[in-house]
């Protein structure tokens, strides 16, 4: 795949080096309540499509909020390239570091395809060599979308096709991690490994760090690192 | 940039809210237009209708104030002593005021000449004083007063009471007040004060004019030519001679008017004899040296039976006040009164009638204060007729201004209510939107300023059309709230003429009524008769205020008709409630208010969001 996005950033000769890092990470909802992460300690590289496994209840989503810096750990440190994710402006973090495809996409409704996809390369502030309408549109090629559903609204979209204008918002402004949750959760098989094609697409050829919580096996064996969390014992 | 562009799209976006806001601004704008315009108006007129006018005023003894502390001690009601004055029959009832020892401490109250100029000196602001003092005098033989066949019956009703007259006169002459009253109703004095305390009237009790309850004639002393042309009785000219000066020596010089001059075939240079209205064994003479007309002769005519011949205006003497002084007759000289039971009373020879006048309302008010502080105890209150006058010809304005304000309160009130509310709904409706933006990593204070500009922006709209309506409805809705207002204060007034009309019939409960009846009530204090209530009238709205400031002022002389000025006052009935840029701008500062406080919820429910929690409430 030789689609150009805005993304080219890092080839793949850093490929061994931890770009975010999770440091003895514990997380409970509410202070001194019960502890959803516990002593988790896990590396996650550029250019590799990692998944996060395990049963539900297990703290997957929770583990996605903190790598994605919608929430600050309790116990421990998210590193992202060395640094402790607590001490940056988080907000700069999501709108230019990373990229996240939420379960439930988080697509605007009232919005079209195009301006959702540009209101997140507007967000981050980066500026873009081109316009950002075609931009946005090449952006739909990459996720196998036609061009011309850049000006349909959310809501005339199936699931499948919401979750790749999903994926190509979290792509819009060049992320070196895309953090995905359940992106294949209530998809069908073809489109299943259409998805999972273009997210290894993006790791393997353009030097991506991609992060998939996901609880299908398939999308485990088809990621190049399974990182499984343990079910937490009950008290 | 990429916030107001967002915020932009979303106006657009969401059409049907964003025009039901503006609306909703837009009446909330209209009605505050015009609420702050006709404020505006009225907090002009106000100001600019006295502003360059000759303003004058007097200080009076506040006598029902202390006649209130006086009577402390007995129990008697209000209605039993102004009944018992007026009508002596009901003297006899039993709880009868001590009259003596309230004359006594209210005669003490009388401030004197020196007074009066302690009072001119202690304040900047006075522009100028004058003062006229009055006397009475007796006929002789030789020199009679005008009288037209009414008022032999007066006359007569002037003998038989003349026994409590002579102690009327002490009374009235120390309280330094009844205005133009004739004497059978001189004590109702008392009753006036209720009416004072209304407004225009107030200087019924200070004006002390022409309260002559005995002899024929009245003798005015005028300090300065100043006094002269704002002569109780009006403003006169000279048919014949001049007037005298106000040198020692020119004293004895008089002028006389017309009639009075030809009823005793006079003419100038001829000298009079007149007695000491007190001591007839005391004559005096005067020469007259000028034959004056009243040019507004007709508003002064008592009419009915109860009139005296000295206060008629035809047997008004002008002269100086060194004349008087030499004659033994200013106020701070005394004479001595014996009335029926033998008792002698000391009063002062004549009325002092002093008055300030100011170049603005501004210097008057200085004028109240300084004196107060220059020690002008609280019994005595400084009023001034023009500014009553004035403020009385604007109550239906003020009424007006009131209820805009009120209107204006609670329009912002519910404006802001409704505002707050619509806002709240709306960022709970898009926290969705909230969550997303704040997940893609816009801050919130974008969020936040997203927000509140979508607000400013509709409600900037909606302010704008507000305003073009406020301003193009302002002038007909305020004229047309006046109009009713002014209605409402016509018929009030005139209920209570014929409240008043009524009551009169009953002679007993006259004095309560009166005094109860309130402000338009002294009018016809003297008789009930229509002539006399008719004449009055017309004279007022004849030489009283109409909405300008100049016609306040051209009725400056209130104290000409007495104190009647209070009836018929031609109200303020037009406002100039145009927009203009002050209320623009307050208008915006107000919808700037608005917007904010309605923004600071959005803001705070912004702030309060966390991405995380809205999305996971979501999914």
């Amino acid at each position: 795949m030789t689609a150009t996005t805005a993304t080219n950033a890092t080839s793949a000769t850093t490929a061994a080096k931890p770009i975010l890092e999770l440091d003895n990470v514990s997380y409970s909802y509410t202070k001194g309540g019960k502890k959803v992460l516990k002593n988790i300690t896990h590396a996650f590289r550029i250019g590799e499509v990692h998944s996060i496994t395990g049963p539900s209840g297990a703290g997957k989503t929770t583990m996605l909020s903190l790598i994605s810096g919608l929430a600050n750990p309790t116990e421990g440190k998210v590193l992202y390239n060395g640094k402790d994710l607590a001490k940056q402006d988080r907000y700069d973090y999501r709108s230019h570091d990373i990229g996240v495809i939420f379960q439930s996409f988080n697509l605007l409704p009232q919005l079209t395809v195009a301006e959702n996809i540009m209101l997140s390369m507007d967000a981050s502030g980066k500026k873009f060599d081109k316009p950002k309408k075609e931009l946005a549109v090449d952006l739909l090629e990459q996720v196998h979308l036609p061009a011309e559903y850049a000006n349909e609204r959310i809501l005339h979209l199936s699931g499948g096709e919401q979750q790749r204008v999903a994926i190509a918002r979290a792509l819009s402004y060049g992320p070196s991690v895309i953090v995905a949750d359940e992106p294949t959760g209530n998809l069908d098989m073809g489109t299943q490994e259409d998805i999972m094609s273009i997210f290894r697409t993006l790791a393997h050829e353009q030097g991506v760090c991609v992060i998939i919580v996901t609880h299908s096996p398939e999308v485990a064996a088809a990621s190049d690192e399974v990182f499984e969390l343990a079910p937490l014992r009950r008290r | 940039m990429f916030v107001v562009k967002n915020a932009w799209r979303n106006v657009i976006r969401n059409k049907g809210r964003n025009i039901l806001i503006a609306i909703i601004v837009a009446i909330i704008a209209a009605a505050a237009t015009i609420g702050l315009a006709i404020r505006q108006a009225a907090v002009t007129a106000r100001e600019t209708g006295l502003e360059n006018t000759t303003i004058t005023a007097q200080i009076s003894f506040d006598r029902s104030k202390a006649i209130s502390e006086l009577r402390e001690s007995s129990s008697s009601s209000d209605s039993s002593s102004s009944d018992s004055s007026s009508d002596s029959s009901s003297d006899s009832s039993d709880s009868k005021p001590d009259f003596d020892a309230m004359r006594e401490a209210m005669s003490d109250k009388q401030l004197t000449l020196a007074d009066y100029q302690k009072y001119a000196k202690a304040s900047s602001a006075v522009k100028s004083t004058y003062y006229t003092e009055t006397a009475s005098l007796a006929a002789t033989d030789d020199f009679q007063p005008v009288e037209d066949s009414t008022s032999g019956s007066s006359s007569s009703s002037d003998s038989s009471s003349s026994s409590s007259s002579s102690s009327d006169s002490s009374s009235g002459s120390s309280d330094s007040s009844d205005t133009s009253k004739s004497d059978a109703n001189g004590n109702g004095g008392d009753g006036q004060q209720q009416p004072g305390g209304q407004g225009g009237g107030d200087m019924g009790g200070g004006m002390g004019g022409m309260t002559m309850t005995t002899g024929d004639f009245s003798l005015v002393g005028f300090s300065s030519d100043e006094a002269v042309s704002n002569a109780e009785n009006g403003t006169f000219t000279m048919s014949d001679g001049e007037v005298f000066g106000y040198g020692t020596d020119s004293d004895g010089d008089v002028i006389i008017s017309k009639e009075l001059a030809d009823f005793n075939n006079l003419s100038v240079g001829d000298t009079i004899t007149v007695e000491n209205a007190s001591d007839s064994d005391t004559t005096y003479k005067l020469t007259i040296v000028g034959i004056y007309e009243n040019s507004t002769e007709s508003s002064n005519q008592m009419g009915g039976p109860m009139r005296s011949t000295a206060s008629d205006p035809a047997n008004a003497i002008y002269t100086s006040v060194s004349t008087l002084k030499s004659l033994g007759l200013d106020a701070d000289s005394t004479t001595e009164t014996t009335d029926s039971s033998g008792n002698t009373t000391e009063t002062a020879a004549a009325q002092l009638n002093y008055t300030y006048v100011f170049s603005s309302k501004d210097d008057y008010e200085t004028f109240v204060s300084d004196v107060a502080k220059a020690g002008l105890s609280d019994d005595y209150t400084v009023s001034s007729a023009d500014v009553e006058q004035y403020e009385s010809s604007l109550v239906p304005l003020n009424n007006l201004a009131q209820f805009a304000l009120t209107l204006l309160l609670i329009v912002l009130g519910v404006g802001a209510v409704v505002l707050v509310v619509i806002t709240l709904f709306n960022v709970r409706e898009r926290k969705y939107e909230v969550g997303v933006l704040t997940a893609i990593g816009v801050k919130k204070a974008k969020v936040a300023a997203q927000f509140t500009f979508e607000l400013l922006v509709v409600t900037m709209i909606g302010l704008a059309l507000g305003a073009a309506g406020g301003a193009i409805a302002s002038v007909p809705v305020s004229n047309q709230l006046l109009a009713a207002q002014v209605a409402q204060q016509e018929s009030q007034a005139s209920s209570q003429n014929a409240q008043f009309g009524r009551d009169m019939q009953g002679p007993g409960a006259q004095g309560a009524s009166n005094s109860a009846s309130s402000d338009s009530s002294d009018a016809s204090s003297s008789s009930g008769s229509s002539s006399s209530d008719s004449s009055s009238s017309s004279s007022t709205s004849g030489s009283s205020s109409n909405a300008n400031a100049s016609g306040a002022n051209n009725a400056g002389r209130p104290n000409g008709p007495g104190g009647m000025m209070g009836q018929a006052v031609s109200y303020v009935s037009n406002v100039n409630a145009t927009v203009n840029l002050k209320i623009v701008g307050q208008l915006l500062a107000i919808g700037l208010g608005l917007t904010l406080v309605a923004a600071l919820v959005a803001v705070v429910f912004v702030m309060r969001y966390e991405p995380l929690q809205i999305l996971a409430d979501r999914s």
